[in-house]
C-alpha cells in the first residue's frame, strides 16, 4: 500500500507541475481529483468537527461510566446550541428562492456578532496600541539612541503618517497633500517589495517541500 | 521529431528515471551525493548559463518563461544532493523566542497552537519539531491544540518525530502527564475567547477522546492564567493576529509565534508594540531556531536550497529588468 | 442589488460593541477588600524543629477583588519576608494557598523569591475564598496569617476601557453622521481612484475581442467585508456586460457567495431589460478548499481564455497563481484586495490594482450607496484623528525630551493615555 501511495503522490505532484509546460490531460485529471477530494474532505470534516462534535454532542452529550460502571455526572446538555442549530437551518433557506429572504436573519446575526466582537478587539489591538507605540521620541529617550535607531524611528513615523495620507479619500491628492501621498505610496511600494521577497521565500519553501518528497520519500535519492 | 513525439519521449524518460531510482531505493541503494568538487562545478555551470542568458537578453533574444521554471527547479533540487552547508546567523526576533523559553522553570505549562495545514508544513513543521524538542528536553509540559482541522495531525507528526530522538526517548515521557493533544476546535477566534475563561468548555475531550478532567496535565488548567507561555504556529486565518488580539490584549498571555514568510512581515508591528515576545519567520526562522535548540532538522537542511533559489530569482530579476529597459529603449516609449 | 445586513443600522453595531466591551457582567456590587486576620496556623512540621531553617513570613497580605471583571479574579499583594530582603537570603520561594468555602487549603501557585503579588484567575462568583502565603526555605514553610474570606464580585462597567468607548463612539458617530448626510441627498466627495476608469475599458475590450470576462470575488465567505465590496463592484460590472451582451464566468469557493453572485447578476440583467439572457451557469461553485479552487480556476483561465479578469476580494496564497495565469493568457487584469500580503503580487502581475481600502472606496464610489459612502467618510475622520495624534505625539515627545518642558511632557502623557488599552 505504501508503494501505491508514494507512486500516486509522485504522479499527482508531477501532474500539477506539468501545467508549467502547458495545459494537458495529465494536469486536468490531477486537478479534477484534487478538486473532488478537497470538496469531499471538507464536507466530512465540517460534518464531524462542526455539526457532530459541537452541536450534536453538545445537545446530547455522551454518558460516561467510571471504573465501577456507575454513571458519572458528566457534561450537562447545552440547549443554547439549539438556537444556533435553528439559525443554521434558516441559513440554508437561501437555497430555496421562495423563502430565501429568511436566510438574511441568521446572516445578520453572524455579521452583527462578528462585527461587534471584532470592532473593539481590532480597534484596541490594531489601531490604538499601534498609535500609542508610534508615539516614540525620534532621537530616543534622553537623546541617546544610535544613528540606526534614529533613522528607524524617522522611517516609521514618516511612513505611517504619509501612508495614512495616501488612504485619506476625502481630499484630492493635490499640492502638498498630494506630495505627501506620493511619499506614502513610495513607502507602501517598498513595503510591498519587502513583503514580496518574504513571500518568494515562502513559496520556495513549499517547492522545496515537494522536491524533498519527490527525490527523498518517493525516489530515495536524498536522505 | 514532432513536438508530440518529443513530449511522449520526455514522459517516457521521466517514467523510466523514476522507476529505476524507485527500484534502487527498494533494493537499498544509498543517497545520491555530489562531492564538494562536483557541487562547485555544477554551481559554476549554472552561473555561466545564467550569464549566457543575460548576454542573449542584451542582444535581444528573450528567454521564455519555461526556462525560468527550469532554473528555479534546478536551484531548488540540486543543492539537496550537494555536500555544502550554510552558516546560520541568528536574528533578534528568533533569539527572543528562545530566551523566553529559557526563562521558564521546569514544569512550566506551555500551550502550543497548531494553526496550519500540510501545504505550510515545509516552513512550520521544522519550527514545531524544534520547539517540542526544546520543551521535552527541558521538562516543560506541553499542551497542544489547533484552530485548523489538520493542526492536531501536524502536532502528532511532530511529536512522533521528536519522541523518536534517543535523548528524548530516554526520558520516557508520558502522554497525559508530560504532553497532551487537545485536538481541533472549530469556531476561529471565538475559541480563543472562550479559552480565556474556560479551556474545558472548548475541549471537553482530548484528541483521543479522553475527558478533559481525566487528563492529569490539564485537569487543573482552567484558563490562560494557568499557562506560562503560548506559542502559535500560523499560516493564515485564524492565526497569530487573532491570538494577539484576544489572548494577549484581553488576557495578558505571553505569546511567541512562528509564521510562514508570507505573514511574518505583518507581525513586526506586534513585536514593536510588545504584543509578541518573539517571532520565527519562514524557513530561515526555523533554521535559526533549530540552531539555537540544537535540533538539526529540515529547516537547516533546506536552507542551502532556499539560498540558491533566491540567487536564481535575483538573477532573473536583473535579466528581466535588462529586457524591460532594452525594449523601452527600442520602442522609445517610457511608462 | 439586495442590501446587505452588514450595511444596515450602524447604531446596532455601536450598541453591540458597547455591550461587548463594557458589560463583562450583568450584576454588580462594590469592590470588597479583605484585611488580614490574626488566625494562627502552625508552621509546617516536615522535619525536626532543631533542623528547620525557619524564615520570617510575609506580612500585610491583602486579598482584593479585581476591579472591572466578571468576578473571576482576586488580586493578592503582600510585603515579602524580611529574610527575602537580605543579601544572603534564605528564602527560596513562596507558595500561595487558597481555602474555598472553609474547605481544605489548596496550593494554587509557587512563586520565585522577591514576588509580592499574585492574580488568582480561577475563582468563581458565589464562593468565599481566603488565602495565605507560605515562605519557603530549603526545608521548611512559614505560612502567613490568613486573609478574611472574600467573594469575587462582577462589575457593570470596565472603566479602564473608557477611552476605547469614547473613541468608538466618536468614530461610530462620525459614520452615522455621514450616512445620514448622504441619505439626505448631499453629495459626499471621494477622490478619484485610479483603476476605476479601467473597468469600463476592460469590459469593452472583452466585448470587442469576443472573449469572456472572469470575475473572482475572493475566497472568503459573505461575512467578510472584502467579499461584500467585490459583490458591489460585480453589480456594476454585471450591468455593463448585460448591456454589451458579454459572457461572464464567476467561479466561487463558497456556496453563499454563489447564491449572492447569482442574485446580483440576475438583478443586473433584469435592470438591463434582458432577463432571458441570464443563466445560473454564469456563477458556479467549485470547492471550499483553497488550492483545489485555484487549480480549477487556472484550468478555466487557460481553457476559456478570458479577455478580462477581475480579482477582487480576499485572497491568500493563491493570489499570485491566479494573477500569473491570467497574465499568461493575455487577459487585462484588475485586482483589489485589503490583504497586505497579497498586494505585491497583484501589483506585479496585474494591470490595475486597488490597494487596501481603495477596494472599499471603489465599491462605495461605484454603488453610490449612502451607507457605504458614509462609512468611508466616517473612517476618514478616524484617520484624521490618528494622523493628528501621531504628529502631535511625536513632536511633543521629541521636544519634551529635548527641552525637558513639563507641560509638553504632560501633553504626551495625556495623549499616550488616551490610546492606552491596558
Amino acid at each position: 500500500m505504501e508503494h501505491f501511495a508514494l507512486w500516486l503522490g509522485g504522479f499527482l505532484t508531477l501532474g500539477i507541475f506539468s501545467f508549467l509546460y502547458k495545459d494537458n490531460p495529465w494536469y486536468k485529471l490531477t486537478e479534477a481529483i484534487y478538486v473532488g477530494i478537497s470538496a469531499g474532505y471538507f464536507v466530512v470534516v465540517y460534518f464531524w468537527d462542526n455539526f457532530y462534535s459541537k452541536f450534536w454532542v453538545g445537545v446530547f452529550p455522551h454518558k460516561r461510566l467510571n471504573e465501577a460502571g456507575e454513571l458519572v455526572a458528566g457534561v450537562e446538555p447545552d440547549y443554547w446550541l439549539i438556537i444556533g442549530g435553528v439559525l443554521g437551518l434558516l441559513m440554508l433557506m437561501r437555497l430555496l428562492p421562495k423563502v430565501g429572504w429568511i436566510s438574511r436573519w441568521p446572516l445578520a446575526f453572524i455579521v452583527g456578532a462578528t462585527a461587534g466582537l471584532w470592532l473593539i478587539n481590532y480597534f484596541a489591538s490594531f489601531v490604538m496600541v499601534q498609535i500609542q507605540n508610534t508615539v516614540t521620541p525620534l532621537f530616543g529617550a534622553d537623546y541617546n539612541a544610535s544613528l540606526f535607531v534614529i533613522v528607524g524611528n524617522i522611517v516609521v513615523a514618516v511612513g505611517t503618517f504619509t501612508g495614512l495620507i495616501y488612504f485619506f479619500f476625502s481630499k484630492e491628492h493635490k499640492g502638498a497633500f498630494g506630495s505627501a501621498a506620493r511619499v506614502g505610496i513610495f513607502f507602501l511600494m517598498i513595503t510591498f517589495g519587502a513583503s514580496f521577497g518574504y513571500t518568494v521565500m515562502s513559496r520556495m519553501s513549499l517547492l522545496i517541500g515537494r522536491i524533498d518528497f519527490l527525490f527523498g520519500d518517493w525516489l530515495g535519492m536524498i536522505r | 521529431m514532432s513536438t508530440k513525439a518529443k513530449e511522449i519521449l520526455a514522459l517516457a524518460l521521466i517514467f523510466a528515471f523514476s522507476l529505476i531510482f524507485y527500484i534502487g531505493k527498494v533494493l537499498g541503494w544509498g543517497a545520491v551525493r555530489f562531492s564538494t568538487t562536483v557541487s562547485l562545478i555544477v554551481i559554476l555551470l549554472v552561473a555561466l548559463s545564467l550569464l549566457w542568458i543575460l548576454i542573449l537578453t542584451i542582444r535581444g533574444h528573450l528567454v521564455e518563461r519555461r526556462i525560468v521554471f527550469l532554473y528555479v527547479g534546478i536551484a531548488v533540487a540540486l543543492p539537496l544532493f550537494m555536500t555544502l552547508s550554510q552558516r546560520i546567523a541568528i536574528s533578534p526576533e528568533v533569539e527572543a523566542v528562545y530566551n523566553t523559553l529559557e526563562g521558564l522553570p521546569e514544569g512550566s505549562k506551555v500551550l502550543v497552537s497548531f494553526d496550519y495545514d500540510p501545504p505550510s508544513a515545509p516552513e512550520l513543521q521544522p519550527m514545531a519539531e524544534a520547539f517540542l524538542y526544546y520543551c521535552f528536553e527541558h521538562d516543560l509540559k506541553v499542551i497542544m491544540m489547533g484552530l485548523w482541522p489538520q493542526g492536531p495531525m501536524q502536532a502528532n507528526m511532530a511529536i512522533e518525530k521528536v519522541l523518536s530522538d534517543e535523548k528524548i526517548k530516554s526520558k520516557n515521557l508520558k502522554y497525559g502527564e508530560d504532553y497532551v493533544n487537545l485536538g481541533f476546535q472549530a469556531g476561529y477566534e471565538f475559541v480563543i475567547q472562550r479559552m480565556g475563561s474556560d479551556f474545558r468548555s472548548m475541549f471537553p475531550t482530548d484528541y483521543r477522546g479522553t475527558p478533559y478532567e481525566q487528563i492529569p496535565l490539564v485537569k487543573n488548567v482552567k484558563n490562560f492564567s494557568n499557562i506560562d507561555y503560548c506559542f502559535n504556529l500560523s499560516s493564515g486565518f485564524p492565526g497569530t493576529r487573532e491570538w494577539v488580539q484576544i489572548a494577549v490584549d484581553r488576557y495578558g498571555v505571553t505569546l511567541g509565534a512562528g509564521n510562514t514568510a508570507v505573514q511574518a512581515p505583518q507581525m513586526y508591528p506586534f513585536m514593536r508594540a510588545g504584543q509578541l515576545v518573539g517571532l520565527l519567520g519562514g524557513m530561515v526562522g526555523a533554521a535559526e531556531f533549530e540552531f539555537l535548540t540544537k535540533w538539526i532538522g529540515k529547516g537547516t537542511k533546506f536552507m542551502i536550497s532556499q539560498s540558491f533559489a533566491h540567487v536564481i530569482v535575483i538573477a532573473f530579476i536583473i535579466i528581466g529588468n535588462v529586457a524591460f529597459f532594452r525594449s523601452e529603449r527600442k520602442t522609445g516609449l517610457k511608462r | 442589488m439586495s442590501s446587505h445586513p452588514m450595511t444596515s443600522r450602524p447604531l446596532y453595531f455601536i450598541i453591540l460593541s458597547f455591550l461587548f466591551t463594557f458589560f463583562p457582567s450583568c450584576g454588580g456590587s462594590s469592590i470588597a477588600l479583605a484585611q488580614a486576620e490574626p488566625i494562627d496556623i502552625a508552621t509546617t512540621q516536615m522535619i525536626p524543629d532543631s533542623e528547620q531553617v525557619v524564615v520570617e513570613p510575609v506580612t500585610s497580605l491583602i486579598a482584593a477583588d479585581h476591579k472591572y471583571d466578571d468576578g473571576g479574579m482576586i488580586d493578592l499583594s503582600w510585603v515579602p519576608s524580611i529574610d527575602d530582603q537580605l543579601v544572603a537570603s534564605r528564602v527560596i520561594g513562596y507558595k500561595v494557598y487558597r481555602i474555598e468555602d472553609e474547605g481544605e487549603p489548596e496550593m494554587i501557585s509557587e512563586l520565585a523569591p522577591g514576588s509580592n503579588t499574585y492574580n488568582d484567575q480561577s475563582v468563581e462568583r458565589g464562593k468565599l475564598y481566603s488565602y495565605f502565603v507560605s515562605t519557603l526555605s530549603i526545608n521548611a514553610e512559614t505560612p502567613s496569617v490568613r486573609t478574611a474570606p472574600i467573594e469575587p464580585q462582577r462589575e457593570w462597567l470596565n472603566y479602564e476601557l473608557l477611552n476605547v468607548l469614547i473613541m468608538a463612539l466618536v468614530l461610530g458617530g462620525a459614520v452615522i453622521y455621514f450616512i445620514e448626510t448622504a441619505r439626505r441627498g448631499k453629495k459626499l466627495f471621494v477622490r478619484k481612484i485610479a483603476g476605476l476608469e479601467a473597468v469600463d475599458e476592460a469590459i469593452g475590450r472583452a466585448t470587442e475581442m469576443g472573449r469572456p470576462i472572469l470575475f473572482i470575488p475572493g475566497i472568503l465567505d459573505m461575512d467578510d467585508v472584502q467579499t461584500l465590496a467585490a459583490l458591489t463592484i460585480l453589480g456594476r460590472v454585471a450591468r455593463i456586460i448585460a448591456d454589451y451582451d458579454t459572457k461572464i464566468f464567476m467561479p466561487v469557493s463558497r456556496s453563499l457567495v454563489m447564491t449572492a453572485g447569482r442574485e446580483t447578476i440576475k438583478a443586473s440583467y433584469q435592470a438591463a431589460g434582458r432577463p432571458d439572457a441570464y443563466s445560473d451557469d454564469m456563477v458556479t461553485y467549485i470547492t471550499d478548499e483553497q488550492f483545489g479552487y485555484v487549480a480549477a480556476v487556472d484550468g478555466i483561465m487557460v481553457r476559456e481564455k478570458p479577455a478580462t479578469c477581475f480579482l477582487l476580494g480576499a485572497f491568500f496564497a493563491e493570489s499570485l497563481i491566479l494573477a500569473e495565469t491570467g497574465n499568461s493568457v493575455g487577459a487585462i487584469q484588475i485586482a483589489g484586495t485589503a490583504r497586505p500580503a497579497q498586494l505585491p503580487f497583484f501589483i506585479a502581475a496585474c494591470d490595475f490594482t486597488l490597494i487596501g481600502e481603495e477596494l472599499f472606496a471603489a465599491s462605495a464610489y461605484l454603488s453610490g450607496e449612502p451607507k457605504q459612502m458614509g462609512s468611508l467618510k466616517g473612517q476618514d475622520v478616524g484617520k484624521a484623528i490618528a494622523m493628528a495624534a501621531i504628529l502631535i505625539g511625536i513632536l511633543t515627545v521629541t521636544i519634551g525630551d529635548a527641552w525637558n518642558v513639563e507641560w509638553i511632557q504632560n501633553i504626551t502623557t495625556g495623549l499616550v493615555d488616551v490610546f492606552s488599552t491596558r
